[in-house]
């Protein structure tokens, strides 16, 4: 029925979700479910840490124009200067604040980490759901153009892609790395659809008679709803990776700021050699906590769907 | 199968070369030690080869300055050499060279050379190299058949006869790295040939090649090898990444490096600072170019105001750290072509930031300030959009700064960095708004000017061009141009080129901004002798021709 | 016998479009291959005229023909096992650039996996077996902490502090600069110190996903009731963590080995290029960066026929090991 049957083992937090859940057809309302989901979140440890690192840095995103001492973009400084108290982190290459960069790249960075993820999850949920729901010919080919784009060398394919669209911006850096994360959540969702399918409360409401769009999204997609998040939060973290990866080779939007282009510049500037190294450190260890957050969240999402992984 | 095929083929060359390949090496163990007892010593040279993190072997001396190991400027001579700072010459084949006519130029072939192979070097090897570039266009990678109508040997003539006058091309002439003919005549396709057992007339032969790094041993039947002090040569291959490079350059391993450090007093001087040394020339002109065939930059007011709304000293300050300064607008580089500007030029044809006189000129152009924002008749803010590849760290900073510049003059400038095939493409075919680029650095006027404003590579947009790219036409400069081309005596060329300075200086076709450097990094450890401010013989580039003016020059610690 | 029928012709299908796609995606990329090559002449600031971009197209004999011709050539000579010439290195056969650069990546990126599932396997049995301690946790937080550093981050700072402040190991490359590879014991011992630091940031990079796996297959396994039936018996707990919940929670993580091996080939683009390490991830890089069609597309062709079989293998040995999905 597909190419690939086996179900992709859980690799990562989050997979973990798709262990079958002696799920029911309640469906509670979306606030309380909303709320309960959070108190379950934060009753787990390393999702109140992920939580916390998060909301850190939505508020530093948020707040930038009032904690950056100075503009991001601004040339006014010397350059190369070393860490003082003027310029927390020093100055790069071109005279700019380099502390403002960092507080300013927030935005950009959790606006195509968040965005990215979002769209991925979109289109996972989209093709899994349709291809785990109607097995046969679509299923077929959906899965197929998923184990295409997975077969495909990430980076190579990032590079080429950013090289085609010709105008860079960050949605530029929003579609590629979406469209070169989506497929391992597909693959997962269309596993867990295709369970759900053969229940019998979807076979209920096949048999009595609602469409295609009704079943899949009234019936089977409330019961995947952890399963869903935890594509969102490991779509995120991977689109982040790739995002660095992408403007580390320069190939991200020259006219803003984001912690992957300050770490390109650090390398182009050589920040290394002459002995800057925090310029270096500081945007890769915030990429590595924005990562961490999405990744330790998940933790609470693989609790919430699967009992057993509760903390005790 | 195909390396099967390959590696049978090495084999036959080298059992074909066996016999002389070892006479060779019997001489060298003889003629090493004795005369001048300054010599000796091993030299590493890092040359920026391609193919990294390996090297792939190929020492054809056509492809040297282009796909091929940069080295083999080592292993070949040239007519002459003539310097990229000033454009004086230095025999090597040939003792020296003469128009007889603004058509014909005639090269005396240097007698007594001898081929690492011991067999004599004649005007005969120089008549086979020049027709094998012809019989092979993928070789002729400086273009001379495109300017040349023929060549002949007599004795130890050998004459060359232009389509059209064009005095200041003896000097690309003079470059051609000459080969043997009885090493080279009987190869098939010299174009796919990586000449792994390469016989040469050059200071230096091939020792040992590794895929990280090849060995040049001296040639002991040089003819010139009193001059030459190394006894051996390493050319490490370099890293993928610049960075890497950069921590290798600093690591201390080479006498000579080729690459830009910022900071270099403290990232290289002060590791050794006995023996570490740096000189950064100015190897050309960092331009803006403007794309003529758009409004607002075909008005050539537009563009005045770009150049007064800039101020060129910062850019530079950012851009190469202060290293070089401000570029004339003249064309000329200074100081290495001092002699050729026009003194009536004011400031020396260096245009100061004067956003009044900017603003004046903007007006002219039909562009007021409202606001903030340069606003057009038409009531649009100008826009530009600056083009350069994304790793010429340079580049991108001084565009960062022009662009904080423009910005508060009024127009909306924005940066477009993709990797360098695609800013090609894009210059190249005249799509661009502004792209940053380089000027100049031939060390003649005539050739810099000629690639730049000669309205013969003016294509049409969307069609490409490897110079010009701006597409400036101006009848003027044509006509200046033809003239300089057929100049031999120097009032005239200095004449016509005061006139191409006055045009690039008024009508500003292209947006000089500071001077690019040359980033040549010494270590006086093993030898002095490099070049410097004070003995300026040619520029510290690793990966050309300069490479065997440096050696020749070298004298041992 | 017709799941298998069914499976190779599904993977036939699925080898054709990805060696299609690698025909088309190279060349989506505005700029030519002959820009590509002038772009190294030009970054040290020599102005490119018209004669060296006329020999350079020449020397490389870029195609000017049609795609359809050029994807019909294509698929002529990769029956053929033909790949041609490559751009970036015009004297030398794709062939042979690739077959220098694979054994570099099968060892290094292929000892590194398998390293990195061992420990991270072990690590995560671990876990779970002892979860809620402060083992455990130190154990999950310290993987999550290391699998969110982008690796060509973790191997720059490796590269600063380890190769050049304190020189414990060599900057750049695979092997000393003057040798050339062969089978000797101290080329072999240059070669792994060479090979110690890009290892480490792959493995410390790497490791995490495994040790997630397995502490949570362990977790749900050693919550099944064979497991608790086992504990009620008598058995030593150690016994039943090793002996029952670690063997049955194996399995889906060795079939995620089995996909990474695949992987394994294609290398890591980023962190061989940090090292300029001599294996097909920075060979792929360069191909990219230099708009090479031909090395492009027999790399492509390499790492996707080689997921490609990895996963078909998974696949079959998936239906043998767990007769449950036959049926599915």
């Amino acid at each position: 029925m597909t190419i690939i049957t086996a179900v992709p083992p859980p690799q990562a937090p989050g997979d973990a979700a798709l262990i079958p859940l002696g799920s029911s057809r309640f469906v509670p309302g979306p606030l309380r479910f909303l709320g309960r989901a959070l108190r379950t979140l934060w009753s787990n440890g390393k999702a109140r840490i992920g939580l916390v690192v998060l909301s850190l840095i939505i508020l530093v995103a948020i707040f930038a124009p009032l904690i950056a001492p100075h503009s991001p973009t601004a040339t006014s400084f010397t350059p190369y200067l070393d860490p003082s108290g003027d310029n927390w982190f020093g100055t790069t290459g071109n005279g700019q604040d380099v502390f403002s960069q960092m507080v300013y790249g927030s935005r950009v960075s959790l606006l195509v980490g968040l965005s990215a993820g979002v769209i991925a999850t979109l289109v996972a949920m989209t093709l899994g759901l349709i291809a785990g729901y109607r097995p046969g010919v679509i299923d077929e080919v959906l899965s197929f153009v998923t184990n295409l784009t997975l077969v495909i060398p990430g980076i190579p394919l990032m590079i080429i892609l950013a090289a085609y669209i010709q105008s860079r911006s960050v949605w530029t850096i929003i579609f590629v790395v979406a469209f070169t994360s989506w497929a391992t959540g597909a693959r997962v969702i269309r596993s867990q659809a295709s369970t759900l399918r053969a229940r019998e409360f979807v076979t209920s409401a096949v048999f009595s008679g609602e469409r295609l769009f009704r079943v899949v999204f009234r019936e089977i997609l409330p019961n995947m709803t952890s399963l869903v998040a935890a594509s969102f939060f490991s779509a995120a973290t991977a689109a982040v990776m790739a995002q660095a990866s992408l403007e580390f080779l320069g190939l991200g939007d020259p006219n803003t700021v984001s912690w992957g282009t300050i770490l390109h510049d650090a390398e182009q500037q050589s920040a290394l050699l002459t002995g800057q190294w925090v310029i270096a450190f500081a945007p890769g260890l915030a990429i590595a906590l924005l990562a961490m957050s999405f990744t330790l969240i998940n933790f609470g999402v693989d609790a919430l769907s699967n009992p057993r992984l509760r903390e005790k | 199968m195909t390396r099967r095929t390959r590696s049978a083929l090495v084999c036959a060359a080298i059992a074909a070369l066996a016999v002389t390949a070892v006479a060779a090496c019997g001489s060298s163990s003889k003629g090493g030690g004795g005369d001048t007892p300054k010599t000796g010593g091993t030299l590493t040279i890092q040359a920026g080869d391609s193919g990294n993190p390996t090297l792939v072997e190929d020492f054809n001396p056509f492809q040297a300055s282009t796909t091929g190991l940069h080295g083999t400027f080592l292993l070949y001579e040239p007519l002459e050499f003539r310097s990229p700072i000033d454009g004086s010459f230095t025999p090597f084949v040939a003792t020296g060279h003469k128009f007889t006519d603004p058509k014909t130029l005639v090269f005396t072939i240097r007698q007594g050379v001898k081929w690492s192979d011991g067999k004599d070097l004649t005007s005969a090897d120089v008549l086979f190299t020049f027709n094998l570039l012809k019989k092979f266009p993928a070789l002729d990678t400086n273009g001379i058949w495109a300017q040349v109508a023929s060549v002949a040997a007599s004795g130890n003539d050998f004459t060359v006869t232009f389509k059209a006058p064009n005095v200041p091309f003896a000097g690309v002439v003079a470059k051609t790295l000459i080969v043997p003919e009885h090493a080279w005549s009987s190869i098939p396709d010299p174009t796919k040939f990586t000449n792994n057992t390469p016989v040469g007339s050059g200071p230096f032969t091939l020792d040992k090649f590794a895929p990280t790094q090849y060995s040049m041993k001296k040639n002991p039947s040089y003819w010139q090898a009193a001059k030459i002090a190394p006894s051996e040569v390493l050319f490490p291959a370099p890293a993928t990444n610049q960075n890497t490079n950069q921590l290798d350059v600093t690591s201390g391993k080479f006498d000579w490096s080729y690459t830009f450090l910022p900071n270099v007093q403290k990232t290289y001087v002060s590791r050794d600072p006995k023996h570490n040394v740096y000189w950064f020339p100015p190897g050309g002109v960092i331009t803006l170019y403007l794309n003529l065939t758009k409004a607002p930059y075909s008005d050539a007011n537009f563009r005045k105001g770009v150049s007064l709304a800039l101020d060129r000293t910062t850019i530079a300050a950012k851009a190469v750290n202060g290293y070089l300064d401000a570029g004339s607008q003249s064309g000329m580089i200074l100081p290495n072509l001092k002699k050729w500007l026009d003194p009536s030029l004011p400031d020396q044809g260096i245009v100061k930031q004067d956003p009044t006189a900017a603003q004046a000129a903007f007006a002219q152009a039909g562009y007021t300030s409202q606001g903030g924002k340069l606003v057009g008749k038409n009531g649009k803010q100008a826009t530009m959009s600056i083009v350069m590849p994304n790793n010429f760290s340079d580049w991108v900073a001084a565009a960062k700064e022009v662009a904080n510049q423009l910005g508060k003059v009024g127009i909306k400038v924005s940066l477009d960095l993709p990797q360098y095939a695609q800013y090609s493409s894009s210059t190249q075919a005249g799509t661009f708004d502004a792209a940053m680029g380089g000027f100049g650095g031939t060390g003649d006027p005539y050739t810099d000017f000629n690639n730049a404003l000669n309205s013969s590579f003016a294509a049409p947009v969307n069609k490409p061009t490897a110079n010009n790219f701006e597409r400036f036409k101006d009848p003027t400069v044509d006509q200046a141009l033809a003239t300089l081309a057929a100049a031999t005596d120097p009032g005239a060329q200095s004449q016509a080129t005061y006139t191409l300075e006055h045009v690039m200086y008024d009508k500003v076709p292209v947006v000089l901004m500071y001077y690019g450097g040359s980033w040549g990094l010494f270590s006086t450890k093993n030898f002095t002798g490099w070049p410097s401010a004070d003995n300026p013989y040619t520029l510290p580039t690793s990966y050309d021709n300069s490479l065997l003016l440096v050696v020749t020059h070298l004298i041992k610690s | 016998m017709r799941y298998l029928v069914r499976k190779t012709g599904v993977f036939a299908v699925t080898l054709w479009a990805a060696i299609t796609l690698n025909f088309v995606l190279p060349r989506l990329m505005p700029g030519s291959p002959v820009d590509a090559a002038l772009g190294k002449l030009a970054s040290s600031g020599v102005p490119i005229t018209n004669a060296q971009r006329r020999a350079v197209e020449i020397e490389l004999g870029v195609p000017h023909t049609s795609w359809f011709t050029q994807y019909w050539d294509y698929l002529k000579n990769l029956v053929q096992f033909k790949f041609g010439k490559s751009y970036s290195f015009p004297t030398e056969t794709v062939a042979h650039s690739i077959s220098n650069a694979l054994p570099w990546t099968l060892v290094l990126v292929g000892a590194t996996t398998i390293f990195a599932f061992v420990v991270g396997t072990l690590l995560g049995v671990f876990a779970g077996w002892r979860r809620g301690t402060v083992a455990d946790s130190s154990v999950t937080l310290g993987a999550t902490f290391f699998a969110a550093f982008p690796p060509f981050w973790l191997g720059l700072l490796l590269l600063y502090f380890l190769a050049f402040k304190y020189g414990w190991f060599p900057i750049k490359g695979g092997y000393a600069e003057g040798t050339s590879p062969n089978l000797s014991a101290s080329f072999l011992g240059d070669a792994f110190k060479h090979s110690v630091l890009p290892a480490l940031t792959l493995a410390i990079t790497t490791l995490s996903g495994w040790v997630f796996g397995m502490r949570n297959n362990m977790i749900n396994t050693l919550g099944e009731d064979y497991v608790t039936f086992a504990e009620a018996n008598g058995l030593r707990t150690r016994t039943v963590a090793l002996l029952y919940a670690a063997r049955n929670a194996l399995l889906p993580n060795v079939t995620a080995f089995g996909l990474s091996l695949g992987a394994v080939v294609g290398g890591s683009v980023l962190v061989e290029g940090v090292f300029s390490y001599p294996g097909l991830g920075n060979l792929l890089y360069i191909a990219v960066a230099n708009h090479d069609f031909p090395l492009m597309q027999a790399l492509f062709l390499v790492i996707t026929v080689s997921m490609l079989v990895a996963i078909f293998i998974v696949d079959l040995l998936y239906v043998r090991l767990d007769p449950r999905v036959r049926r599915a």
